[in-house]
């Protein structure tokens, strides 16, 4: 399709798999996107596969369009060698800047542009006129203007170049070398992410909706919409349970604290009444007992769903098991563990469920919160279907 | 040609795709198009709740919503993981291992009272209903992991609780369900009562 000519050819380059490993080790070199050569597919829709479109190119195209007199700045000799004329056909086979940056070349079929001989007067032609791309900033011309005339591709080449770049091309050479795939900052970098093309900004936002997914625990439908949705209903949680574990911690820390005053006080023989207690002069006890204590979340597992709700010291669980398993004997054992003072229990068979509402109380001096419940039981439920196929009754 | 005019980015081009397909299915573009509006609206609005709940850092559009709402999930779970490994170090120290046993001998001994003031005996009942199927009532004493041994035993003599329900009143336990036999043999209605009426004296 394109022929490249220069002293560098990526199309020599072979085969994709390789061609990318090449380019990107290259880009490095040059930090700019040798992938051009597969550029031209978007525009041509060719090839929906290789779709590194280089907004550089772009940039640079579109400066020349309206710079072009700079362009012409440029040392009479080189006008041959950074020819804009893409029609790579034509061109010399000295390495010059557009060779390097393998600007999208049109086949004359495709294209209603004539290409103008390039051994002529360097008419500033800019096959990306049409186009009408957004301006962009002049970073790119300085570079380009920087760029000593002849240079050849290798790793000194951006080496020198860095001397005579300003600093903000630096940057903005540092966001090219950020190009492709690979350019993913994890989350609170500050590398600007500079994207190719559209296609791998999809690609990143979907890669960023997946993440988000995978953090939340019980994820349902994997639309867009639903995981924020699940987003923001765990964030809700998260910060429900920071909440009940500080308020824990705090009690526990003054509880700790009254008792240790008591013991000085009375030789120990009050320590179960100073927690019983409710001193109102503590200045931090006032918060906790002013604030009541409220906590709600669900789990899913496979075969079942739990729901704790905390208000004060009153849990209520409502469990759903999808297996024929009489779990109540293992529900009531968790429930002994946590220290949890069973008060009613409701539920029984219903279709192929078996549902459980369970209201109990917390008893006093266990330091138990929603989420130590929701797992703790789900664990439990997962190892009984785990174990049953062996064991199926006493 | 169509693609130099067709732009240099992909929304382009799927603009003009889009453009296509309307042209040709212009029945079928205005009930999409109120769909997806209304997806993408709704869509806009979880992405808005989202971000007001973040404390976002960086700039407001769609990717760095997504991106600030991850940093900020991973550190909730974090603080969350901080602060229940602390409240676990907490709970083993000696100090909090005496209070719970006392606390229990409190709670016992006050249920203890309450059921002998109000006269409530322990009980059991038995029906048959059909088949295989019985229903208990039973009526004991509340302490603690009382319930649990029942259970056990219950479990352990092959009696399934298909629907049950349990009260606690003024320290006594009253279980009433109905109870599947998953064992072959099939007890009499009164020998279950005597049974159960012996677990419950023995836990």
């Amino acid at each position: 399709m394109y022929e490249e000519t220069g002293c560098f050819d990526p199309n020599s380059m072979a085969e994709d798999a390789v061609q990318e490993n090449k380019e990107l080790e290259l880009q490095n070199q040059l930090s700019f996107n040798m992938d051009n050569s597969n550029n031209t597919n978007h525009l041509m829709q060719h090839d929906p596969n290789q779709s590194n479109w280089d907004t550089s190119v772009q940039v640079l195209t579109y400066q020349r369009r309206h710079d072009h007199i700079d362009f012409n700045h440029i040392s009479q000799d080189d006008q041959q060698h950074c020819n804009i004329n893409v029609s790579s056909s034509f061109s010399p086979t000295t390495p010059d800047l557009l060779n390097l940056l393998h600007l999208p070349r049109c086949t004359a079929s495709n294209s209603s542009i004539s290409f103008a001989n390039p051994n002529q007067t360097p008419s500033v032609y800019d096959p990306l006129f049409h186009l009408n791309l957004p301006p962009q900033p002049p970073l790119f011309r300085e570079l380009f203007q920087s760029i000593p005339h002849g240079y050849s591709l290798q790793n000194s080449l951006f080496g020198d170049e860095r001397d005579t770049i300003g600093g903000a091309d630096l940057e903005f050479s540092r966001e090219i070398a950020c190009i492709g795939r690979g350019g993913r900052e994890a989350g609170g970098g500050k590398i600007k992410k500079h994207f190719a093309t559209e296609r791998q900004r999809r690609e990143q936002l979907n890669d960023k909706y997946k993440a988000l997914r995978s953090l939340v625990p019980n994820p349902t439908k994997t639309d867009r919409a639903s995981v924020v949705g699940d987003a923001i209903d765990y964030i809700k949680e998260l910060l429900r349970t920071l909440n009940e574990l500080k308020l824990l911690v705090e009690k526990k820390r003054c509880g700790r604290e009254r008792s240790k005053r008591h013991k000085t006080e009375d030789d120990g023989a009050g320590d179960v009444e100073s927690c019983n207690m409710k001193p109102l002069g503590d200045p931090d006890q006032s918060y906790n007992y002013g604030s009541l204590r409220s906590s709600w979340l669900q789990r899913k597992s496979t075969d079942t769903e739990v729901d704790v709700r905390i208000i004060d010291d009153e849990v209520t669980i409502k469990l759903i098991q999808r297996k024929k398993i009489d779990c109540l004997l293992f529900i009531s054992k968790v429930l002994d563990h946590l220290q949890l003072d069973l008060h009613h229990v409701a539920g029984g068979h219903i279709g192929d469920y078996y549902s459980f509402l369970f209201n109990t109380k917390i008893l006093e001096g266990s330091s138990v919160y929603a989420g130590a419940v929701a797992n703790k039981l789900i664990e439990v439920m997962d190892r009984q279907y785990a174990a049953v196929p062996p064991t199926s009754s006493y | 040609m169509e693609f130099l005019g067709s732009a240099s980015d992909a929304s382009c081009i799927t603009r003009a795709r889009r453009r296509q397909a309307y042209d040709d299915s212009t029945e079928f573009k205005s009930k999409n198009l109120h769909a997806e509006r209304r997806r993408r609206q709704k869509l806009s609005d979880r992405l808005l709740t989202l971000r007001s709940l973040v404390p976002m850092i960086t700039n407001m559009n769609k990717a760095t919503i997504i991106e600030d709402a991850i940093t900020y999930v991973e550190v909730l779970q974090r603080d969350v993981k901080i602060l229940s490994d602390q409240l676990l170090e907490m709970e083993s120290s000696s100090e909090e291992k005496e209070k719970p046993i006392k606390i229990d001998d409190q709670i016992d001994n006050a249920d203890d009272q309450e059921m002998k003031k109000n006269g409530i005996e322990e009980d059991v009942e038995v029906t048959k209903i059909n088949g295989k199927k019985l229903w208990m009532k039973i009526v004991f004493e509340k302490k603690r992991g009382r319930f649990t041994k029942l259970l056990e035993a219950m479990t352990y003599l092959g009696f399934e609780m298909t629907d049950t329900n349990v009260t606690t009143y003024k320290g006594v336990i009253l279980v009433s369900a109905s109870v599947e036999r998953t064992y072959e043999d099939t007890l009499e209605v009164q020998e279950t009562r005597e049974l159960i009426l012996q677990i419950i004296r023995s836990i």
